[in-house]
């Protein structure tokens, strides 16, 4: 497959990419790694006439940690940085677990922390050829009007599918966006719209320039359980993550759970706080905190395997990962 | 679209080309370099087959744009060990059966260079985990596995070997 | 590891691919790597639909556009072609109907890619869509809109078979089952993305480099649909990056190429992309298989009855070969005196199917095993013991008139029962782990060929001159199984000197002399036993001049350690060049020929679809595979596989164990993970990153064992060792699922999703009655 003609353009600083991206408005994208913008563009789902690449932007490549200001990691960060930076998995367990089950390595090495939280989402009527979905005649997120995965319907499914961001959901994670008029953050929460076609709260003139994790999250205990058919290369068909903190005791003092791969957006499952606040582990509260879990999650067609086995992964994950997390002290320091 | 000139370090040479921004550093080391030994499997970064090292690092050259890999060092399967000079991990390749049809040999060759450089004991587990971006479809990969431990081994031996006294 | 190897030099030892250096150093040359000057791009232009009458093409605005040098239609090459004589049911490009989405319109040969692809944007073609067939039970019952209008009811081909008695046979039995077993559908997936570069020559010839198992049909192929003489066209085929059947007959873009190439006077390369690629296919097909075995108390078959349906896409490709082999290899592996066997090959609005690693034997491998287990658990038997219980009595003739001549299934079942530590598993590990077996075979090469003649199968040639290099000429597909240098063994160790001593040239329709190609495992048989017969009539060449010159009979002279010498006379002995020098004195030209016919008491029996089967020389597979189960989400890891396999002699042991893990490798991702999802004709994850073929992290442990039974008739004793054991894989693992957690899935790839419904069906049952599982879960083992 060939690519669309584009122009690449190189910014050497940040306010250059950000004034690139204003100038450029919706004819630029953003590329740093390629793991997923490549195949996309192979593919014709989007046709910018220039790409700005981010990747030489070492000022937005550090990750740094500090008890005041907490964990900063660059948006240009590879995954493998991520995962070899020592104290990380430390700190932060629950990160180092879903980073560690991204593609693989040779991908972890290219793809960035920034393009992972900033994914296209996926589908199978969407991830395919310009030919594939031609004969199709398109789909309501490109190119048509109907939707194959909830036909009559006018909202569009396509599936968050990235590992990174459910885990740092749990860890209460904001993002530094850069614009002409300056850095702004946002909740991670925030961030996700909850809508196949238009994912994400990125302004056009505006670059995710960091992830931080507030101080207080270091040293949560916490798990991502990735639901998929190969160990490596894939991406989830569900993804759970749980980060909490436990007393000497084995009182949950707070705790988050967040779902991959079965929504359009990473999601927060939101009773979970409070069933788990103040409560000791038990098997019965895990299942509450699962059936919770299958409330939120939606699968629906769009990826491999059916949408009641992953649904069914979703509880059977979310009880395990706290399982591990919480009684096991899995990713405790 | 105009093609513009550029500078790509490959193997240890400069090399000058003129591409389209939309070259990917795959087809400009096949194409414009007429270094082959780099394969395409997939068209969606999902085989291996490509891999090449960038700065000791291994990656994929068909999500990667030429034009962005400018003063990277680039090490395909060709500067790896030519013939006469292989690398062990070359030699582990054809004596062990880790190559069969040999496409996906290149990408599992780079993978396996940069594994050894950084750690030159790997267990069985870190071997597969190494290897786990690289798709083979001939092997089952057992024969690749002893391909890995027949380079360590040389690796091993020729560090272990006391310097020449012959000068 | 081998029996007998004293006597070899080179036989029987473990040596390293005479190609490997190409490949390692990345110097080798696959299709995609060849270009030449002047080289244009083509790109084909695909159906959008399942099932659409063309009415009309438009290419004009295409080739208007700058850089387009040559467009072409079905109007181009008319001629229609296929694989086997009675289905020549494709061409070049659709004339008329467009039979599936991925067919092929049209092609564009252009200066670049990114021009050629926006040329196939331009052409406009007017279809008129038409009711499509895509379930093959479907589509067998269909009354009108055909796919083909010389196929009623969408039956390609259906074959009806009955030896013995099996209505008697069922009779005799005290336990009998009956299942429906489906099997989805894979593919190939080699890593290597088909590729052909057609050059049309100054002197108007046309020379073919191209991804292919089978040369020498594409020579014929490309001939017919160019209308050009044979003799004009050169067919070359470069290194392969894996075939297993998906470059065994011909593939769209081969004849594309060829076609564009001639009508443009200019040399003409086309790479499939990855989705091209599964748009081409050619991979196993959906089968169903109506399955039923009788089996006394004793455990002895006593009846067979399968009818199998098999969802061969919209071409005819190899699917009469297909079907005919899933019911003749009920035979040939164990004592079967009653078989009856129903086999449909149908029509339906997809890709068409064709050869995949173990061609045809492998879905109804799968029912049968898993069925035996279920027999042998309701007879109250050890799985392993009954497949003893039914062994051949080799040498010996089939009730379907399969002639067997070595056996070593025996020996492969005591090697698995041994290393697997068989007894003290089976049955016996915790809940959630689990042990199955299964066996399987497969032919060395077909004994009947295609295209029926009597001219020899494989000729290799062998040439020594004034240099005395020794030069092997065989058309023989090296495609990564080891072709090349098994011919290189046979070579010297018959010439008696060193393997590098042995220069191959193979695979090149101008240079090198027929072989039928690399499919049903035949080369090293086939070609093994030509390249044999071709040394031995060289080394009796040199014999015989080095006797005269020392007056000596030429059977007192032996070749061996790079000389010719007399076997008791020390005194009388020449280097091999001196030999040679000696040779060319006496016979003035050194030429080696030798070609390699199956026997004629090989070649089957003679009803009705009785040529495909026979084979000179079957294989046997034996293995045990160990499972874990996770009850709770139904996945199952592998943790290993253990696999026996006879291979009569393995002449290279390091290519024949990368065989036997290669297909196990391959069997396993069939088991459980690979899937080509349809609806509704389209193909739903063409890609590797959704066509799931295992990685290293998932992928089992496999331990090979090679078992030799010396076949009487193979070159050194050798026969198969690429497919045959593909086909017990599956069973061994959907049977150790069984073993772990109670459940038969009768439906592959054996998703977690399956598993997990099965599951929950047993629960249900077991709570209704009382349940008489054979393990259950002990509350201890599963408490969380």
């Amino acid at each position: 497959m060939t690519l669309p003609a584009f122009h690449v353009l190189q910014p050497r600083t940040l306010e250059d990419a950000i004034s690139m991206l204003g100038q450029h408005g919706s004819d630029a994208m953003v590329i740093a790694g390629g793991t997923d913008v490549i195949p996309n563009l192979q593919m014709r789902l989007f046709a910018p006439r220039v790409l700005v690449d981010v990747k030489p932007l070492r000022e937005l490549s550090k990750i740094e940690f500090s008890p005041r200001e907490g964990l900063r990691i660059g948006a240009t960060a590879t995954l493998a940085h991520i995962l070899e930076t020592p104290w990380l998995r430390e700190k932060f367990p629950v990160l180092a677990s879903a980073i560690g089950t991204v593609a693989g390595p040779l991908q972890r090495n290219m793809g960035t922390i920034g393009g992972n939280l900033c994914l296209e989402t996926r589908c199978r009527w969407y991830n395919q050829s310009h030919f594939w979905r031609q004969s199709l005649g398109g789909c309501l997120k490109k190119d048509g009007d109907v939707c194959h995965v909830a036909p009559g319907g006018k909202v569009c499914w396509a599936t968050w599918s990235g590992d990174s961001a459910p885990a740092l959901l749990t860890l209460d994670a904001e993002l530094e966006l850069a614009g002409a008029s300056g850095k702004r953050r946002v909740a991670l929460r925030d961030f996700y719209k909850n809508d196949g076609m238009d994912r994400i709260a990125l302004a056009r003139n505006e670059l995710l320039t960091a992830v931080h994790v507030p101080a207080r999250m270091a040293g949560r205990r916490g798990v991502y359980h990735k639901l998929r058919v190969r160990d490596s290369i894939d991406y989830p068909l569900a993804g759970v993550a749980v980060a909490m903190e436990v007393d000497a005791a084995g009182v949950c003092r707070d705790g988050r759970v967040a779902l991959s791969a079965v929504n359009p957006a990473p999601v927060l499952i939101r009773p979970a706080g409070e069933l788990l606040v103040g409560q000791k582990w038990s098997l019965e509260l895990a299942e509450r905190v699962a059936h919770a879990a299958i409330q939120t999650g939606k699968p629906l067609t769009t990826s491999g395997s059916t949408p009641v086995y992953r649904r069914d992964m979703v509880r059977v994950f979310t009880r395990r990962a706290l399982e591990e997390t919480w009684r096991n002290g899995h990713g405790s320091t | 679209m105009n093609k513009e000139l550029m500078r790509l370090h490959v193997n240890g040479e400069e090399r000058e080309i003129a591409i389209t921004p939309n070259r990917l550093l795959l087809d400009a080391l096949r194409e414009d370099l007429g270094l082959t030994g780099s394969k395409r499997g997939c068209d969606d970064s999902s085989c291996g087959c490509c891999a090449v090292l960038v700065d000791g690092t291994p990656m994929l050259s068909c999500v990667a744009l030429a034009a962005s890999y400018e003063g990277r060092e680039i090490t395909t399967i060709e500067g790896l060990g030519g013939p006469g000079e292989l690398d062990p991990v070359q030699e582990g390749y054809a004596e062990m059966g880790g190559a069969q049809c040999g496409y996906c040999t290149p990408g599992f060759m780079i993978a396996t260079k940069a594994l050894l450089d950084r750690n030159p004991n790997p267990s069985l587990d870190e071997i597969r985990e190494a290897l786990s971006s690289n798709l083979c479809r001939c092997t089952g990969y057992m024969q690749i596995y002893e391909s890995v431990k027949y380079a360590i081994e040389k690796l091993r031996a020729k560090s272990s070997a006391p310097v020449s006294a012959g000068r | 590891m081998g029996k007998n190897t004293n006597g070899f030099s080179i036989i029987g030892k473990p040596m390293a691919m005479s190609d490997a250096r190409a490949k390692v150093t990345g110097l080798g040359k696959y299709a995609d790597d060849l270009s030449v000057p002047g080289m244009l791009t083509g790109k084909i232009l695909h159906s959008p639909h399942a099932h659409a009458r063309i009415r009309s093409i438009d290419v004009s605005r295409a080739q208007a556009l700058a850089g387009v040098k040559v467009i072409a239609t079905g109007v181009d090459a008319r001629n229609p072609y296929g694989i086997l004589p009675i289905g020549h049911d494709e061409r070049a490009f659709a004339l008329g109907k467009a039979l599936y989405i991925g067919d092929n319109v049209a092609a564009v040969a252009a200066t670049t890619a990114e021009i050629a692809e926006q040329a196939l944007d331009l052409i406009r073609v007017d279809y008129e869509q038409l009711p499509a067939w895509f379930d093959p039970e479907e589509s067998m019952k269909a009354e009108s809109n055909w796919i083909n209008d010389e196929r009623p009811q969408n039956i390609e081909k259906e074959y009806h078979h009955a030896f013995g008695d099996p209505d008697k046979g069922f009779e005799r039995a005290d336990f009998v089952a009956e299942e429906r077993y489906y099997a989805g559908e894979v593919n190939h997936a080699a890593m290597e993305p088909h590729a052909t570069l057609a050059i049309w020559e100054p002197d108007d010839r046309l020379t073919v480099h191209s991804s292919t198992q089978v040369p020498f049909y594409l020579h014929r192929t490309i001939a017919s649909v160019c209308e050009m003489p044979m003799s004009q066209i050169r067919v070359i085929k470069p290194l392969i990056g894996g075939g297993f059947g998906g470059k065994s007959e011909i593939i769209p873009l081969e004849v594309a190429a060829a076609v564009l190439a001639k009508k443009s006077r200019r040399p003409v390369k086309i790479t499939y992309t990855r989705e091209e690629v599964f748009l081409a296919h050619r991979g196993r097909p959906i089968t169903i298989v109506y399955l039923k075995v009788g089996i006394s108390r004793a455990g002895k078959i006593t009846a067979v009855q399968a009818r199998v349906i098999q969802d061969g896409g919209a071409y005819c490709g190899y699917g009469p070969v297909t079907v005919l082999y899933s019911g003749a290899l009920l035979g040939a592996i164990y004592d079967i005196a009653n078989v009856r066997y129903d086999g449909f090959r149908v029509l339906t609005n997809k890709p068409a199917c064709g050869a995949m690693r173990g061609h045809g034997t492998v879905n109804v491998r799968f029912a049968f095993e898993s069925m035996l287990d279920q027999l042998s658990h309701r007879a109250g038997l050890d799985p392993l013991e009954v497949r003893r219980r039914n062994l051949l009595k080799a040498p010996c003739i089939t009730a379907n008139s399969l002639r067997v001549t070595s056996y070593g299934l025996p020996e492969c079942i005591e090697k698995v029962f041994a290393r697997s530590n068989w007894s003290e598993k089976k049955g016996k590990l915790p809940y959630g782990k689990g042990v199955g077996m299964a066996c399987s075979h497969y032919v060395s090469g077909a004994a009947n060929p295609i295209i029926r003649s009597n001219m020899p199968h494989t000729t290799v040639y062998i040439k020594i001159d004034r240099d005395a290099a020794v030069t092997v000429y065989t058309g023989a597909s090296e495609i990564g199984q080891g072709s090349d240098t098994m011919h290189v063994q046979i070579a010297a160790e018959t010439l008696g000197v060193r393997a590098d001593r042995i220069k191959l040239v193979a695979a090149d329709t101008e240079l090198t002399p027929i072989d039928l190609g690399s499919y049903s495992s035949r080369v090293t048989f086939m070609a093994g036993n030509a390249c044999l017969n071709a040394a031995k009539d060289m080394r009796d060449q040199i014999l015989a001049a080095v006797a005269k010159k020392f007056g000596c009979a030429a059977e007192e002279l032996e070749a061996k350690g790079g000389h010719i010498s007399h076997r008791s006379d020390s005194s009388k002995s020449l280097s091999f060049d001196e030999a040679v020098a000696v040779a060319l004195e006496f016979h003035g030209a050194l030429v080696g020929r030798g070609t390699y016919a199956p026997p004629e008491m090989a070649r089957g029996g003679k009803f009705k679809g009785a040529g495909v089967g026979p084979s000179p020389a079957y294989s046997y597979s034996a293995q045990v595979a160990e499972v874990t189960v996770d009850p709770e989400t139904g996945q199952v890891r592998v943790d290993k596989i253990v696999a026996a396999h006879d291979c009569g002699r393995a002449l290279n042991p390091l290519t024949v164990k990368g065989q036997i893990e290669g297909s196990v490798y391959m069997g396993f991702g069939q088991a459980l993970q690979e899937d080509m999802i349809w609806k509704d004709g389209r193909l739903m994850n063409p890609s590797l990153l959704e066509y799931r073929i295992p990685a290293t992290k998932e992928n089992p442990e496999i331990e090979s064992i090679i078992v030799e039974s010396i076949d009487p008739e193979g070159p050194f004793g050798a026969k198969e060792a690429g497919e045959g054991s593909l086909a017990a894989t599956i069973p061994a693992i959907a049977n150790a699922i069984f073993d772990a957690v109670g459940v038969r899935i009768n439906s592959i790839p054996i998703t977690p999703d399956k598993i997990l419904e099965a599951l929950r069906e047993k629960q249900k049952a077991d709570a209704g009655n009382g349940a008489n599982g054979a393990k259950r879960p002990s509350l201890a083992g599963n408490a969380r």
